[in-house]
Formats: C-alpha cells, structure tokens, sequence
C-alpha cells in the first residue's frame, strides 16, 4: 500500500492560482470555501519588500488531530495516508475545525451554489436569471457537476464540514489530484513516500525540505522545497 | 393570570427556538455570525454554560446522597429536577449548534474513543437516563444512593472531560490552559449552587409565603460557599490573566491583550466574580433573601458571558490559511438567529422547571 505525499517546489511555483481553480472544478466547490489555497506575505521594509507565496491545502498529517478529536470517525485515515471525510457520519460540530492547526477544513453553512438559484435579472428584457439559465439547460441544481468523482457527494452538502481529499476518486484511478495536473509550472510532485525511488523521495534527498508547524508533531504529508528568489546582491566583506 | 404571562413568555421564546430551527435547516447556518474562523459561538457557549451548570446541579445534589449531609435533604428533589430542566435547555442549544445533529446515531455505530467529543456525548446520554431514574426513584420511593454516586461520578466526568477537549487542541494555546480542567468543576459547583439558590428563593418571594425552605439556613450556608467559590475562581482567574499579561510567547500575549478587552471578560470578572465575592462577604447582604438572589444572579450572568469568553478566545484568532486577508483578530457580534438559539434553550428549561414545580411538590425532602 502506498503511503502518498506532496511535495511543493516553491522555485517552480509562480503563484498563478490554477491549483486553486483546478480544485474548485473538481470538487464543486462553493463560493468562499478553498480546498486548496495559499498563504501570502510580504517581508522587508519598503522600498525593499519581497511577496512570499505558499500554496496550502489538507496536510494529510500522519498523527491528524482532526481525526483523533472526531467523534465518529468521519475523519478518518486511509491505508494510502489520505485523511478522508465522510459526510454521512458528520455530526457538523466543528470540532476537526478547533483541532487542526493548518485552518483547511471548511464548514459547509448553506446550500452549495445558491448562486444558480438566483432569480435576479441584472438587466430587464436582456439578460437571463442564473435560475432561468439552469432551466434552459435542463438543470435541476447546478448546471454542472463532476462525473468522475463517484464516491465524495457530486454537490458539497449542508452542514457537515469537507476538505481536500487529495483529489482521493482521481488517485484510486491512477490519477494525479487535479491540482497536481493543472499546475503549469509542474510545481507540484505527488508520489508514494514509502517507495525509496520515487521521485518523491529523490526531491525530499536533494532538498532540505521544510513542512508547516513541524514543532506541533502532526507529521504533514505535504513538504515544501527550495524557495523562489530571482534576486541576487553583490559581494562584500560582511559589512551590511 | 401572572402564570399566564409566564408561559405565554415561555412558549414564544420555545416557538422563537422552533423559528430558528427551521431558518437554519432551510437557509443555512449563515444566519449565525459565520465566518470560517469563528465555528464556535453563542449558541456553543450556552449549551456548556448550561452544561455546567447541571453538572454543578448534580454537585450539590450529591451532598446528602454521596456525602451524608442530610441537611441538604430539603433541596435534593428540586435539585434534581432542576439538573433535569438545565440539562433539556443544554440539549436545545446543542441540537441548533450542531450542523447535522440527525447523525448523531453515528456516536454508538461508529465510535471513537480517542475523542473527548465522543466520551462527552457518552457521558451526556447516559447522565440524562440516570437523571432521569434518580427523579423518579426520589419521587415514588426513596432516594437512591448508587443513582447519586453514578451522577455524581459523570459530573466529574463531563466537567473535567470539558478541560481535556480543550487542552487536545495544541494548535490553539489560548484554549491549551490546563487551568480549564480546575477552572470548569470549580466554576460549574459555583453555577449549580447560584442556580438552586436562585430558583428556589425566587419562587419562595413570589409565592409570598416563608416556605419551610427559605427558613432555613440552609440557604445562607450554600451562598456563604458560592461567595467563596466565586473568590477562589476570582483567584485563579486574576492568575490567568497575570500569567497570559507576562507571557513571552507572542500569540499568547496579543491573545490576552485581546481578552482584556473584550467586554464578557470585564462581565465575568467584575459582575460574575468580585460582585458576588463582595456581596456575600457582608452579612447583613448574605442574610437577606434578595442579597443572595442577587449574588447567584450576578454569578450566573458573569458564568454566562465567561463561557462565551472563553469559546471565542480559542476561535478569534484565525489560523494557518484562514488567517489569509484577515486581521489578527476577527470580531464577533451575535445575530438576532444566535440569541434566538439562547432564549430558546433558557425558555425550554424554564417551562420544564415551572411545570415541574406544579406537578412534582419539589419543595418536599426524599426519604432514605
Ligand atoms: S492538515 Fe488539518 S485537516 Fe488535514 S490531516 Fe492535518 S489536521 Fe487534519
Ligand atoms: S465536524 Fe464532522 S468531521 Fe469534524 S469532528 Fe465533527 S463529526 Fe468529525
């Protein structure tokens, strides 16, 4: 049994979000709810400030405080490493929210897409209501769902909390996550940590890698490498 | 036609809880002041004031079942009935809290005990059974010592269990206080002492008559203990503050400038603790009936806005990714739908008690 992981090649990644975008298409997601996501920040003093960009996403933690807190196992440890979530055994207490450390579970508050159901015409006589569009292409909730994802519920239901499965229905085919595939500037490395010739292992070798909150013990599946930094200064004696 | 009143009052704040309910399973929970980062709100802290609250109930209810104090025999059945009564109201405010409470059932068919979540709603189901048999042994026959010992037991579970849900979250050091597990029983025997002196002199006032209860001096010996439980938790929580002011960790210090500003601190301490500790140190305060209505009703206000207190400084401060464009800090109001959830719980309690005082003679001494 493979026991998957993520490396990160922050030299590689140049921020464009498609990560994000993929992710939301996979997984249908709501409005305001990130699977996949990011953490900025600038640091220096301007004039000299640099931007610092960190995709983020479901750590898959090998000692989750996620699932140890859940009280009826609907996070739950796969096998392969992948912390799942089942919605059917949600009690929707948030409690997986209070205990992860990485702020990647999200709470479903309403319905997904309320946007589609939306019977607001912006322009009277010329345009068409989100709803109205659903009808026309024989819709009955959203126009549009994810036919290859047959195990996690096609439209994010209400009340129970979800996050990134490390896109698990693509991976039982042979797929790589979504975000994986999209990213364009092939930052991102998904691969199997117990196999001593994956690339995986070859990058977590050659780079020193860092991983989010190591000091809490949670042991992140998802492993950061390198640092992008096109900058350079001249040399000198040590006087700065 | 005052009761009249009561229940009309009663039964809109119970249909207000019904309104809610069915808003918030057909809009959403956005009708709660949702953010991602704030998960916990009123309609959680109400539940565990009410929580503790019982559990504090079931303290003093243990005085002359488990201890043998038998003085306290003439509060024991209305004790119990009120534990039973707090215990419904928490339930209420649990239910509106809870995203899909329906799945519940998977609490016994998928288990996990590694959960303090999961010993908590254990404990909870089989303390509301026990309740329930303790009442109706008291009532039909005699009291039952294994009954109270059991309910005495699950108080110390559930209270203390609160501390270990809250010290599991490393992630978050404002919650990380192994002060939680001193803090919650101490706190919890204070509100159940507050609640049936409260209840029981409020309901000898209106009556009009100097029943047998109020007589006693009973009443007065449990407010000089709530007014020393309120001045040692006083204690500890000047501590706390000390300890979170003099912090060298970053977080943990602009949490608790955070803390000292938020106004259900300044409630808990100065109405909830230095209030009560003040008013029950004077005797001629303590000795009359409204010193000590008074006293228990500060307490229990300070008790509530604590609760509150403490939820939100856990949750305020975002973490990891959802920190991402967003202050340090997020401010928190309640919505209208937040208090609904909160009127609905103390009316549901309020009605079973008052029903209960109608139907149960609560004012009668078990036999043994
Ligand atoms: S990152 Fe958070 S949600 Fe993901 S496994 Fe770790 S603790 Fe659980
Ligand atoms: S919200 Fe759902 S997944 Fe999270 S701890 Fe509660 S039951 Fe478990």
């Amino acid at each position: 049994m493979p026991r998957y992981a993520m490396v990160i090649d922050r030299q590689r990644c140049v921020g464009c979000g498609s990560c994000s975008i993929a992710c939301r298409a996979e997984n249908n997601l709501s409005e305001g709810v990130y699977w996949s996501h990011k953490i900025t920040e600038t640091s220096g003093v301007f004039p000299n400030v640099r931007f610092h960009y960190l995709p983020t996403l479901c750590n898959h933690c090998t000692n989750a405080p996620c699932v140890r807190g859940c009280p009826t196992r609907a996070m739950h440890k796969l096998e392969n490493g992948i912390t799942m979530h089942d919605p059917k055994k949600c009690i929707g207490c948030r409690y997986c929210m209070i205990n992860c450390p990485y702020g990647v579970i999200y709470f479903n508050w309403k319905d997904g897409h309320q946007f589609w159901k939306d019977e607001h015409v912006l322009i009277e006589g010329a345009t068409s209501s989100p709803a109205e569009e659903v009808r026309a292409a024989g819709g009955k909730t959203t126009p549009y769902y994810n036919p290859k994802n047959s195990k996690a519920p096609d439209i994010r239901p209400k009340g129970v909390v979800e996050k990134c499965t490390f896109c698990e229905h693509r991976v039982r085919k042979g797929l790589l996550p979504n975000c994986v595939e999209a990213c364009p500037a092939d930052a991102r490395m998904f691969g199997d940590l117990d196999d001593p010739q994956s690339t995986l292992n070859q990058l977590l070798g050659k780079f020193k890698p860092f991983r989010l909150k190591e000091a809490l013990g949670t042991d992140p599946a998802v492993f950061y490498i390198r640092d992008f930094s096109a900058a350079n200064y001249p040399r000198t004696k040590g006087a700065a | 036609m005052k009761s009249k009143i009561w229940y009309g009052l009663l039964a809109i704040g119970i249909l207000l809880g019904l309104w809610n309910a069915y808003k918030v399973y057909s809009v959403g929970f956005t009708l709660y002041a949702k953010t991602d980062v704030l998960v916990w709100t009123l309609p959680l802290s109400t539940y565990i004031f009410f929580s503790l609250t019982s559990a504090g109930l079931a303290f003093v209810s243990s005085i002359p079942v488990v201890f043998g104090i038998r003085r306290y025999d003439i509060i024991e059945k209305r004790t119990v009935y009120l534990e039973i009564s707090v215990l419904l109201g928490s339930f209420v405010c649990l239910i509106l809290h809870l995203g899909s409470p329906l799945q519940v059932i998977y609490i016994f068919l998928s288990p996990n005990p590694s959960s303090p979540l999961w010993w908590l709603a254990m404990l909870y189901h089989v303390y509301f059974v026990v309740l329930l048999l303790a009442f109706w042994r008291i009532h039909t026959k005699t009291v039952s010592k294994a009954l109270g010992v059991i309910i005495f037991l699950i108080a110390i579970g559930t209270s203390t269990t609160l501390g270990w849900l809250l010290g599991m979250t490393d992630a978050r050091p404002t919650l990380n206080a192994s002060f939680f597990s001193v803090y919650f029983p101490l706190t919890a025997f204070g509100s159940g002492i507050a609640a049936i002196i409260l209840f029981s002199l409020v309901q000898g006032q209106l009556s009009d008559k100097a029943s047998a209860e109020t007589a006693t001096e009973l009443y007065d010996e449990l407010a000089r203990i709530m007014g020393l439980i309120a001045g040692v938790v006083l204690i500890l929580f000047i501590w706390r503050t000390i300890i979170g002011g003099i912090s060298s960790t970053a977080e943990e210090f602009r949490a608790f400038k955070h803390m000292i500003g938020s106004i259900s601190y300044h409630i808990e301490l100065w109405l909830g603790l230095v209030l009560p500790t003040v008013l029950m140190l004077l005797p001629a305060v303590r000795k009359s009936a409204w010193g000590k209505i008074a006293a228990s009703f500060l307490f229990l206000v300070g008790m509530f806005a604590g609760r509150l207190e403490f939820v939100l400084s856990g949750v305020i401060r975002p973490l990891g990714q959802m920190a991402e464009g967003r202050p340090e800090f997020v401010s928190y109001m309640p919505t209208v739908y937040e208090f609904f959830v909160a009127i609905a719980g103390f009316s549901v309690m309020l009605l079973i008690y008052t029903v209960g005082t109608k139907f149960f003679k609560l004012e009668t001494a078990p036999k043994h």
